[in-house]
């Protein structure tokens, strides 16, 4: 599902100066695998996902969605591509505030053009699936912090997409509520998706299909 | 109820654009008012040619001048290209205040019925309630919209004029000219009042030092032309043939009229350009900033697939509703300044007209404005990548 060949991508310092942060990721990942990439603090897992999702543009090398050579696409069929095969999940959640939980959750299929009552249907699925059904009406300010990752899982997942980007997702929650999103997020692989999670957890690389250290701007495995 | 969630989520910025649009307006709409009183005396001066007797007299109106005898008005409608004169008396109602035209000054009116009016712009005058006046009309008033508000008359009320009590029976629109403040009656009553105020006249009269009659009591006379002729040219006629007359030429009292107005309508022109840039800045920088700020959820919807273009119109769409929400407030909130000080501070003067191109020219004005700053914001915004935008929003 997801070829990455090549990844570089630089930073500049304040002083100008470059900062290499990747520097030659090769990556695949192929529906129905958990990849779990780990990482000290600053080593680039974060932005290694960004450029994987096409939420940035690396400097250089390949980025393959299936057979669509993504990392070649315009702005706007980037963004198209985005949501179409992507899903993604923060560790700061970022769900909206002004919108309440069914909201965040429907605010997927906006973009896709899939807005409607089965859309709606399946999102209040999901979020009963993961045990904030609820919570529905709530806005995010009124939830824990559990309950907005849950809510954020349900955003990822709503269009069915081939491919789960995790970045720390476990990051801001507590044991259980940690337990609860990398289970979910094992039963889409389960499902057919290609997953790829980066955490500092151990648990997380419970059950993954290949576990990788990013060190030095590249991919290794332990 | 998702809309009116979005816009709460906008109060400030609402506000902020309400304010914003509410000084733009209220300064507006003083502006417009000036402008409509101007205009109201152009299109007077420029409808007749105004004559007076040669002289300061008592009588006031646009020439200022002195008794204009039964004989001299016979005299100008001789004149060729002179079509139909209206002997008019033009009085201060208060005698103690000055008899030149001032933009407050109340004024009685008598106009000779028995001839149309030959002010080619002013016809008939807009009656609100009641009737105008009619040939063989005695003790009876028609008052202009300002005269009539600020002393609660209405059609059926009673009037003191210089001891004699004058019944209402008509209340003229508000035309925001001097008509507004005017005591209409018949030349016969006005006379009447005329030799009651002047007591340089009421000698003049008992001594018998002077061969007048009551139809020689004329402070004026307003003046028609033939269709086709030149009034400026009609008026140097006049002049050149009737002897002791001032005249006043149309087109020269008009520029008479908007020099002596030029410092009002410059200063107004300046506050109107200051409150529309002033104005302009704070609602661009209010709607921009209101877009800035949501900067991270611009980020999260593109990263859900949203595109510019999808953004954009999405922006677009909450920036005319904020603008068109905040420009409603806004326009509401100076209409009800403008009653307020215009109801309880101006003394039944109306200081404000918000006239429909006012109104939709600054709800046009702030909704565009709103608009292209929203635009602009977004731009600004998607010009980042999804991931900048969501660091810079955390």
């Amino acid at each position: 599902m997801l070829r990455a060949a090549g990844l570089v991508k630089s930073y500049r310092a304040p002083a100008g100066t470059p900062i290499r942060v990747l520097a030659g990721v090769d990556l695949t990942v192929k529906g129905g695998e958990i990849a779990v990439v780990t990482g000290p603090s600053g080593s680039g897992k974060s932005t290694l996902l960004n450029v994987l999702g096409l939420l940035e543009d690396g400097d250089g090398g390949e980025i393959w969605f299936e057979d669509t050579r993504v990392s070649a696409l315009g702005r706007a069929a980037k963004s198209r591509a985005r949501g179409r095969y992507v899903g993604f999940l923060f560790q700061s959640f970022l769900l909206l505030p002004s919108l309440t939980a069914l909201e965040n959750v429907l605010l997927a299929a906006r973009y896709v053009h899939r807005s409607g009552p089965a859309t709606r249907r399946r999102a209040i699925g999901l979020m009963q699936e993961v045990g904030v059904a609820d919570r529905m009406d709530h806005f995010p300010a009124q939830l824990s912090g559990g309950e907005q990752q849950r809510v954020a899982f349900c955003r990822a997942v709503l269009n069915d997409p081939p491919l789960l980007l995790a970045d720390e997702p476990t990051g801001n929650l507590d044991d259980a509520n940690g337990a609860v999103i990398l289970d979910a997020l094992r039963g889409r692989a389960r499902a057919g998706a290609a997953v790829v999670v980066v955490s500092h957890r151990p648990e997380a690389a419970v059950g993954a299909s290949a576990l990788y250290r990013l060190r030095g701007g590249v991919l290794e495995s332990p | 109820m998702r809309s009116l969630r979005v816009l709460r989520g906008y109060l400030f910025t609402v506000l902020g654009i309400a304010i914003g649009v509410a000084g733009l307006v209220a300064l507006g709409a003083m502006s417009e008012r000036i402008v409509r009183f101007i205009e109201g005396g152009d299109r007077f001066v420029l409808g007749q040619i105004s004559v007076a007797g040669r002289g300061m007299g008592m009588g006031t109106g646009f020439t200022a001048g002195g008794i204009l005898p039964a004989a001299t008005i016979r005299a100008i409608s001789e004149v060729p290209g002179v079509q139909g004169v209206q002997a008019q008396i033009m009085l201060p109602l208060d005698p103690s205040t000055s008899q030149f035209m001032t933009v407050t000054q109340e004024l009685v009116l008598g106009m000779d019925l028995s001839v149309p009016t030959p002010n080619r712009h002013y016809r008939t005058l807009p009656v609100r309630s009641g009737r105008f006046l009619r040939q063989g009309d005695h003790k009876v008033a028609v008052v202009g919209a300002s005269f009539a508000a600020s002393r609660g008359l209405s059609v059926g009320s009673h009037l003191m004029l210089e001891d004699e009590g004058y019944e209402v029976v008509g209340v003229l629109d508000r035309m925001l000219t001097a008509p507004d403040r005017f005591v209409m009656v018949s030349i016969d009553d006005a006379r009447a009042q005329w030799v009651a105020k002047d007591r340089l006249l009421r000698t003049v009269l008992a001594s018998g030092g002077m061969a007048l009659t009551a139809s020689d009591l004329n402070t004026g006379a307003a003046v028609g032309w033939r269709d086709g002729d030149d009034p400026d040219a009609v008026a140097l006629r006049i002049k050149e043939r009737v002897p002791g007359v001032n005249v006043q030429l149309p087109s020269e009292l008009s520029r008479l009229l908007r020099s002596s107005t030029a410092f009002f309508s410059a200063l107004l022109i300046g506050i109107g350009a200051l409150a529309f840039v002033i104005g302009g800045l704070s609602l661009a920088n209010t709607m921009a900033a209101a877009v800035f700020e949501r900067i991270r959820d611009f980020g999260v919807k593109r990263a859900l697939g949203a595109t510019d273009l999808q953004l954009g119109r999405e922006v677009l769409a909450e920036s005319l509703a904020v603008t068109m929400v905040g420009g409603l407030g806004g326009i509401g909130l100076a209409r009800a300044l403008g009653w307020f000080i215009d109801r309880y501070l101006a003394q039944a003067q109306q200081l404000f007209h918000f006239s429909p191109r006012l109104l939709v020219g600054a709800l046009a004005f702030s909704i565009l404005l709103g608009a292209a700053a929203a635009i602009y914001a977004t731009a600004r915004v998607v010009s980042l990548s999804p991931a900048e935008a969501i660091r810079r929003g955390a």
